[in-house]
């Protein structure tokens, strides 16, 4: 008799159906590609742009999704090769290299990689990148001019400071602009695939992505119980659906109250998501995919991460039902997602709002013991704030972190066994300063 | 004002005045701040300094410091970002800035924003305003910064306590516009062969400019260039006639290892260089629109993107895209008689790495031999480039 062998993660059975959703959509671009409809590459703009292109009837596939794709398949190094071979410097972003290694791979044969996981993904007729967060998206999306000769969009997300987006009339105006980038997009978007908007399927989608967006958002409020029902692993799962909403958004809704239903549920029944539950922790920025496994072995030391990855979260509600334009209620709620934070970090004399100053309010709202951070050594977006993020928990809430540098991609630089010893010296750590935190009459 | 510095009672002029503020940057701004005015530090090139001017405050440019091993900002800012961003901020933790009344940041880059954050959280200072420079030319993108641009105004007269008319601001783009002038003079000295100006002297020239009040940094400038034109001891004449592109340059050490060779570099495309100063400020009804258009559109610099060339089926037409994008280069090359460029980032510069591969490509595509250098803003970096440098001057002859 074969011993199965012990999960040590609790893994959500809805999730399963929501992953599988996404995948589809590598497939669903092919068809469209050989059906002769229009196809985009799209870096993750956060709801910005993704309806529109929808409203417009384009298949959609994210890079920097397919950048996991690709190392979960083991495929992702011979692209990031590749990306050096044309002359790439190798300390740009894992994601951007291992698409510019597909792109040229693709040119040089004339189709679709073979070794392609997931069926690849079809050469696109537009694309899509947005200045949000990161200046790779924009500059790796105009390099790929070297082998696609498709046309680059760039939607603008305005990066106010702290202090500024409090003054006088800069939440309207950072509105006003991004409306007015969007009204840009559209009418870009209608002379390259000659045909009109569809306003009423744009306000249907507007709406049905807010509606996905305050339902997972909900779901991730339920993660503050004790013991957490939800294990990041699942969260770093069922986001794709969220920020890459490629799939029916109605197909999505019913996924993720399917997700809400069984959270609530493992709530109500005190089921962890790992048990027993010794030490909450919050995970900082993106996960080396390529070896997620490292999260079952620290389950098995009775490590639940709670929270995690504050770009990949949607945003604190807001009431849009009374804005009848959609790209008003589209802008709101995208700037909503990355300012969300910003007026309590600047009570708290905290300048960087998004990134940083979430992960204070998250440790103290999930009662974090420890916080594990991932810098990257190839994305300055996910890494940039991480040293402050470190000094932040450890002065303000005495919650410590355990640093293990690594790639999103490149698997190389991640080192397992020595991040493993280090996460078991890190338990001491946690335990003394769990109790400095209450010799301080901090709550956890 | 007087143009002229005092300095422990020696007076210096043009390219020795220039060395001098190059060698001890806060010089003059220690004084000035005896004399009561009030200096507000600077990143980069898009902080719009025709507002500060026009209110009596000093701009100074913050660099970092390529000799000063860094220590203090390991503490804020992880290692794995630009290290001239590392330093600069490594030094104002030091208390080298500690002579500054403000700060003015923009969206020069991702880590120059994150930069510009971290800085406000670890170094308090009276002022701090940060510029969310748009990453387009796109027209709501061009409104949206004139606007932010009146907001950057409302702080500074707040600050100030002065009001900031629109005939002040037009004076000040005036002095701006003249600085570029000069400069632009300045670097036709470079068209020669040989240059009559070293590159090395050009930074250091170039580095004053931005520790130095506009009007002084003016009247430097035209000493400089009449000492120039005087003098008979210019560089010597060599094979190779460089463009030296790419990420920050803010000291003479990558310059001085080129030059030691057999090249001079007569153009340049990088900060502190020629970027900041190759297009002028145009004067419109309102002065905010004009100076919004210049920032975002004008200056050409890789962080902001530019719509793809189109052809008539509206696909990407790949060598009119590099030609929109990089035309300007030839245009140097061919008035600065170039012959071979030095493509250079800084390790984890992402705006200027993505554009390396197009770049050669053009380069290459236009006939300009070029070699690309990636560094980490060391002393120690400089000798195993020096070896590629002059490996490439083989290839060119
Ligand atoms: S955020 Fe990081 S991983 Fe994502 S596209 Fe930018 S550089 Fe790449
Ligand atoms: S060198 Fe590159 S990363 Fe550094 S400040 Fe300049 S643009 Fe930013």
């Amino acid at each position: 008799m074969v011993e199965e062998k012990k999960k040590f993660i609790n893994r959500l059975k809805s999730m399963y159906a929501l992953r599988a959703n996404i995948d589809k959509m590598y497939a669903r671009t092919v068809e469209a590609s050989k059906a002769g409809n229009p196809t985009a590459w799209c870096a993750v703009n956060w709801w910005e742009a993704d309806p529109i292109l929808k409203a417009m009837g384009v298949e959609v596939v994210y890079p920097e999704n397919y950048g996991a794709v690709c190392a979960s398949a083991g495929v992702a190094q011979d692209y990031l090769e590749r990306s050096a071979a044309e002359g790439f410097p190798t300390y740009l972003c894992g994601y951007a290299r291992n698409c510019i290694g597909y792109a040229a791979r693709m040119k040089e044969l004339g189709e679709i990689p073979p070794e392609a996981p997931l069926g690849g993904m079809a050469r696109p007729v537009l694309l899509l990148n947005s200045s949000a967060l990161c200046d790779a998206r924009y500059k790796w999306f105009q390099s790929l001019g070297r082998y696609l000769d498709a046309p680059v969009w760039t939607v603008e997300l305005p990066h106010p400071g702290v202090k500024e987006s409090q003054a006088d009339g800069a939440h309207e105006q950072n509105i006003r602009f991004m409306v007015g980038e969007l009204k840009e997009f559209i009418a870009f978007l209608e002379r390259l695939l000659g045909k009109k908007m569809d306003w009423a399927r744009l306000d249907e989608l507007a709406s049905a992505f807010i509606e996905v967006n305050r339902i997972w958002y909900e779901i991730n409020e339920l993660r503050k119980a004790r013991p957490c029902p939800m294990h990041s692993r699942d969260f770093w799962t069922c986001m794709t659906a969220s920020l890459y909403p490629s799939g029916d958004p109605k197909e999505s809704l019913k996924l993720y109250r399917d997700l809400l239903a069984e959270v609530k549920e493992r709530v109500a029944n005190k089921i962890g998501a790992v048990a027993p539950e010794k030490y909450r922790l919050l995970f900082a920025e993106l996960p080396p995919w390529h070896d997620l496994k490292i999260f079952d072995e620290m389950a098995e030391r009775g490590w639940s991460f709670v929270v995690e990855s504050w770009a990949y979260h949607p945003p604190k509600p807001i009431d849009l039902s009374h804005v009848s334009d959609p790209l008003e209620r589209v802008a709101r709620h995208t700037y909503r997602w990355f300012t969300g934070y910003f007026a309590n970090a600047l009570q708290e004399d905290e300048y960087m709002g998004y990134f940083a100053y979430p992960y204070l309010e998250w440790a103290r709202d999930y009662q974090c013991d420890g916080a594990m951070l991932h810098p990257l050594l190839s994305c300055r977006t996910a890494t940039n704030h991480l040293v402050l993020v470190q000094d932040r928990l450890l002065s303000k809430l005495k919650v410590p972190s355990l640093v293990a540098e690594g790639d999103i991609v490149d698997f190389k630089t991640f080192d397992h066994p020595g991040t493993m010893r280090k996460a078991e010296a890190f338990e001491e750590i946690m335990d003394h300063y769990r109790g400095l935190r209450r010799g301080e009459g901090l709550p956890w | 004002m007087t143009g002229n510095i005092r300095v422990a009672g020696e007076q210096k002029q043009g390219l020795a005045r220039a060395g001098q503020i190059y060698h001890d940057r806060d010089i003059r701004m220690r004084q000035l701040k005896a004399e009561g005015r009030k200096v507000l530090g600077y990143l980069d090139i898009y902080p719009v300094l025709e507002m500060l001017t026009a209110l009596d405050l000093v701009p100074f440019g913050i660099l970092g410091d390529i000799k000063e091993p860094i220590s203090r900002a390991d503490a804020c800012l992880p290692t794995i970002v630009c290290p001239f961003l590392r330093s600069a901020l490594d030094l104002g933790l030091k208390g080298r800035y500690d002579f500054l009344d403000g700060l003015v940041a923009a969206h020069t880059c991702e880590v120059g924003e994150k930069w510009a954050h971290i800085w406000r959280i670890y170094i308090d200072l009276p002022y701090i305003h940060y510029i969310d420079t748009p990453h387009t030319t796109h027209q709501s993108a061009r409104e949206h910064l004139a606007v932010l641009l009146s907001d950057f105004q409302g702080t500074l007269e707040s600050f100030t306590g002065a009001k900031l008319t629109p005939e002040r601001l037009r004076r000040a783009i005036r002095m701006h516009n003249e600085q570029r002038a000069l400069v632009r003079g300045l670097y036709d000295l470079r068209k020669p062969d040989p240059p009559l100006i070293a590159g090395t002297e050009v930074v250091q020239v170039l580095v004053a400019l931005i520790s130095l009040p506009v009007e002084e940094g003016n009247e430097l400038l035209r000493q400089v260039i009449d000492e120039v034109k005087q003098r008979h001891d210019g560089p010597k004449k060599k094979p190779a006639r460089l463009l030296l592109w790419g990420s920050v340059v803010d000291s003479t050490d990558l310059i001085a290892m080129i030059e030691d060779l057999e090249a001079n570099v007569v153009m340049d495309d990088t900060f502190v260089g020629s970027r900041a100063y190759f297009s002028d400020v145009k004067l419109t009804d309102d002065p905010l629109e004009g100076l919004a258009e210049h920032y975002l559109v004008d200056i050409r610099n890789p962080r902001t993107f530019r719509e793809t060339a189109l052809d008539e089926a509206n696909r990407k037409d790949y060598w009119a895209d590099l030609e929109s994008r990089h035309g300007y280069l030839k245009d140097y090359a061919r008035e600065w008689n170039v012959n071979g460029v030095i493509l250079q980032t800084l390790r984890y510069c992402d705006i200027q790495g993505y554009e390396v591969p197009g770049l050669k490509d053009y380069l290459e595509h236009i006939g300009l031999p070029c070699t690309y250098l990636e560094w980490n803003y060391s002393q120690a970096a400089l000798s195993p480039l020096r070896t590629r440098v002059q490996a490439f001057l083989e290839v060119i002859g």
